[in-house]
């Protein structure tokens, strides 16, 4: 046994060397291989994360300027049909539109004829008339009055500003006909028409006219949505980890209930909107379409992704620091609140602001519980109807008019914008909190 | 130091004389009872017909044994002998272990430490423990040393606790290279620097008893060195239950010392008398290096 043994170990030393060698290669190049393989995957993830911002970049970039026309309005009291400006009654009722009117064909008298009055006023956006309205109710001594002002143009008009409307196209086949491109080209050589940073889109809420709409109505309903999230996901989720790390026994029902957070981790979002309709409109009658049940909703399904990093950041906690509280008589009190929690913070709050992150991408379960509907008004509290940021660029990417592609970039560019400062926060926090033992 | 030459003279000795052969088993099944005194007068905390059990394991059989009065008692046995478990027994360091089940009476002050009247808190304040790698909270020096005299409550102004974290960091032998940093952090300190850090934590709670989990097992001879001079320094004021891996460390520490096998306290006595004359074969081929 031993000779024959002696001998095999003989004879692997009279040819170590070689088969070494000849292994040693094709170790090395398995290794290569391997490390191609890693750069190729992070190659490709780059690669489509480059294509996915160039696209939304070059699509939605032109969001942020808006074409603005300069014309000289005239608020004739018979125009208007009001001679009282302190009237709120009369105010209501007057015909702003007609003072746009007159402004318009005043600077292009050639025009005439219902169609082509109506072409000449429809480069000029609705919100026009509102804005007369506004002007005049701050200040009545304008009526009679004729001032100077930039009103936003229609989207039509931006987008051929903007060169995504081809000029060059047979007047058949675009949106602003030939007449049309002549008055804009009048404009422009009036300087009476230009681009500018488009403030309405940072302090609008939603619009049916693309250049009035803005994204600040989804920011608040956002913003209020995971106000909720955040102040109920936070301390249940860390409470509920801490009970099941420190607290709970061992036993079949704490099984049971680990396995089940697990589960719910992977349950269809959608779901949670069902349940949200259910449960917290129609039984507990909460108002549909509001922040407070969106954030309801939201918690139940971020819960579980904090229940669970919690508990991994919690089980992190070196045993000795434990067993050094212990030793020293802290109750389980103690030793959770003055060592266990401190330490197990930063990977708390990393979870908490990755559950947070994907709360703010969530777009099912709001489906169902009316955060998609249609609100003009930018929400100023918990209840208010509201719509958070991936509905609105649902709701655009859905819309037919083609100004709101680039609206729909530009909201997706605002939530990304959301979504990194999140993430930078959860970095710093990390850092911050994070200690050596 | 003549008793540690003793040792390593044996030791020399059984290495040359000694024929490599199997352990002796049988002299466990013939175990009828602990040998020596491991029973004594006037003791400080003291064990009887201690059982210990993981789940259906016994880990522990049926250990009487007395800890006396600033006395240093050493515990030493092969690994898996079950002294550390023992040793846990001590301040219910087992009750966070689910399957952990003890029998038996442990008593310190007359209150038997495992009755159900007995507050666990207030049983750790009077017997700290030291474990085997330095753990200090990951905070300043000077909170860590402050930890157990906040929670307990047991100094009302802060200039009374300087005062006690002064004097735990100067009778752990840490002060002068501590007295600069004590708001720097305690992990920043060498490692056994921190283990010192540790004793004078538990000091910091004048407990009346420390228990020792091997704590010098993660230091280098010269950190050991002054972890063992302390030990001898705090055996005035303190009554100390040391588990140690190295027989030198238990002959040069210890008053006593108490080898255990497989869960058996096999035999107790004064120090010099279980390294030069064990009774018990196991211990004898033990402290010879015949198995461990």
């Amino acid at each position: 046994m031993t000779d024959q043994s002696r001998n095999a170990l003989e004879r692997l030393a009279a040819n170590k060397h070689e088969r070494l060698n000849a292994r040693l290669k094709s170790r090395y190049n398995r290794e290569r291989r391997f490390r191609a393989y890693g750069i190729a995957s992070i190659a490709l993830g780059l690669t489509f994360l480059a294509i996915l911002l160039t696209t939304i970049f070059s699509q939605g970039l032109s969001a942020f300027w808006t074409t603005y026309v300069k014309l000289d309005v005239t608020y004739t009291p018979e125009v208007l049909y009001i001679d009282d400006a302190t009237d709120e009654s009369q105010l209501r009722l007057a015909d702003y539109d007609g003072v746009i009117r007159q402004a318009l064909s005043e600077r292009f008298p050639e025009a005439s004829g219902r169609q082509t009055m109506r072409n000449l006023t429809g480069m000029v956006s609705t919100s026009a008339g509102y804005r007369l309205r506004n002007r005049l109710m701050e200040n009545p001594d304008l009526l009679g009055e004729t001032e100077t002002l930039w009103f936003l143009a229609d989207d039509d008009v931006d987008l051929l500003m903007n060169g995504i409307i081809d000029r060059n196209l047979p007047e058949s086949e675009r949106r602003v006909n030939d007449q049309e491109l002549e008055w804009i080209d009048s404009l422009v050589s009036s300087d009476q028409i230009e681009r500018r940073f488009n403030t309405t889109f940072f302090t609008n809420g939603d619009s049916r006219d693309p250049e009035t709409a803005g994204i600040l109505g989804a920011a608040m309903g956002s913003f209020y949505t995971l106000i909720v999230t955040l102040a109920l996901s936070f301390p249940i989720g860390v409470a509920a980890a801490i009970y099941l790390e420190e607290f709970a026994p061992k036993n079949r029902l704490t099984e049971i209930i680990e396995v089940n957070i697990n589960n719910l981790a992977a349950v269809p979002s959608i779901v949670f909107g069902l349940l949200g309709l259910a449960v917290f409109i129609n039984f507990f009658g909460l108002p549909r379409s509001a922040p407070i049940v969106g954030g309801l909703v939201l918690t139940l399904m971020t819960l579980p992704t904090i229940i669970i990093s919690a508990r991994a950041s919690i089980k992190a906690v070196p045993p000795s620091i434990r067993e050094a509280a212990m030793g020293l008589g802290a109750s389980k009190m103690q030793v959770t609140l003055h060592h266990v929690l401190p330490l197990a913070l930063p990977g708390m709050l990393t979870g908490t602001i990755i559950g947070m992150a994907q709360a703010l991408g969530e777009t099912a379960p709001l489906l169902m519980i009316g955060m998609v509907a249609f609100i003009v008004d930018i929400p100023g509290g918990f209840t208010d109807p509201a719509t958070v940021l991936p509905v609105q660029v649902y709701l655009w990417s859905d819309s037919p008019e083609r100004a709101f592609i680039a609206k729909t970039s530009a909201a997706i560019m605002v939530l990304l914008a959301f979504l990194a400062v999140m993430n930078l926060l959860a970095v710093f926090l990390r850092k911050k909190f994070e200690r050596r033992w | 130091m003549t008793l540690s030459n003793q040792y390593r003279e044996q030791k020399a000795d059984s290495v040359t004389t000694g024929t490599p052969s199997e352990p002796d088993q049988h002299a466990i099944t013939d175990w009828s009872g602990t040998v020596g005194d491991a029973l004594i007068d006037d003791p400080r905390m003291s064990t009887r017909n201690v059982n210990v059990f993981y789940a259906d394991n016994q880990a522990i059989h049926d250990v009487s044994l007395d800890i006396g009065k600033n006395e240093v008692l050493a515990m030493i046995g092969p690994s898996g002998c079950g002294k550390s478990t023992f040793l846990r027994t001590l301040n219910r360091m087992n009750d966070s272990i689910d399957i952990c089940r003890v029998e038996g009476d442990i008593v310190l002050d007359g209150d038997n430490i495992y009755d159900k009247h007995m507050d666990v808190v207030a049983l750790r304040a009077k017997v700290g423990m030291v474990f085997q790698k330095p753990n200090p909270f990951p905070k300043s020096i000077y909170d860590n040393v402050a930890y157990g005299p906040r929670i307990h409550g047991l100094v009302s102004r802060r200039a009374e606790l300087d005062e006690v974290v002064e004097t735990a960091l100067r009778k752990a032998g840490l002060w002068d290279e501590a007295k600069d940093r004590l708001d720097k952090p305690a992990t920043g300190l060498s490692g056994g620097q921190q283990q010192r850090l540790c004793i004078a934590r538990t000091i910091a709670i004048s407990p009346e008893v420390i228990l020792m989990d091997e704590p010098c097992s993660a230091l280098d001879p010269i950190a050991t060195a002054r972890i063992e001079e302390l030990i001898a320094e705090l055996s005035e004021n303190y009554t100390i239950a040391i588990v140690t891996h190295s027989m030198q460390q238990a002959a040069r520490v210890s008053h006593r010392t108490a080898y255990f096998h497989l869960g058996k306290l096999i035999e107790v006595g004064a120090t010099d008398k279980i390294f030069t004359s064990p009774d018990h074969k196991l211990t004898e081929d033990y402290i010879t290096g015949r198995f461990g």
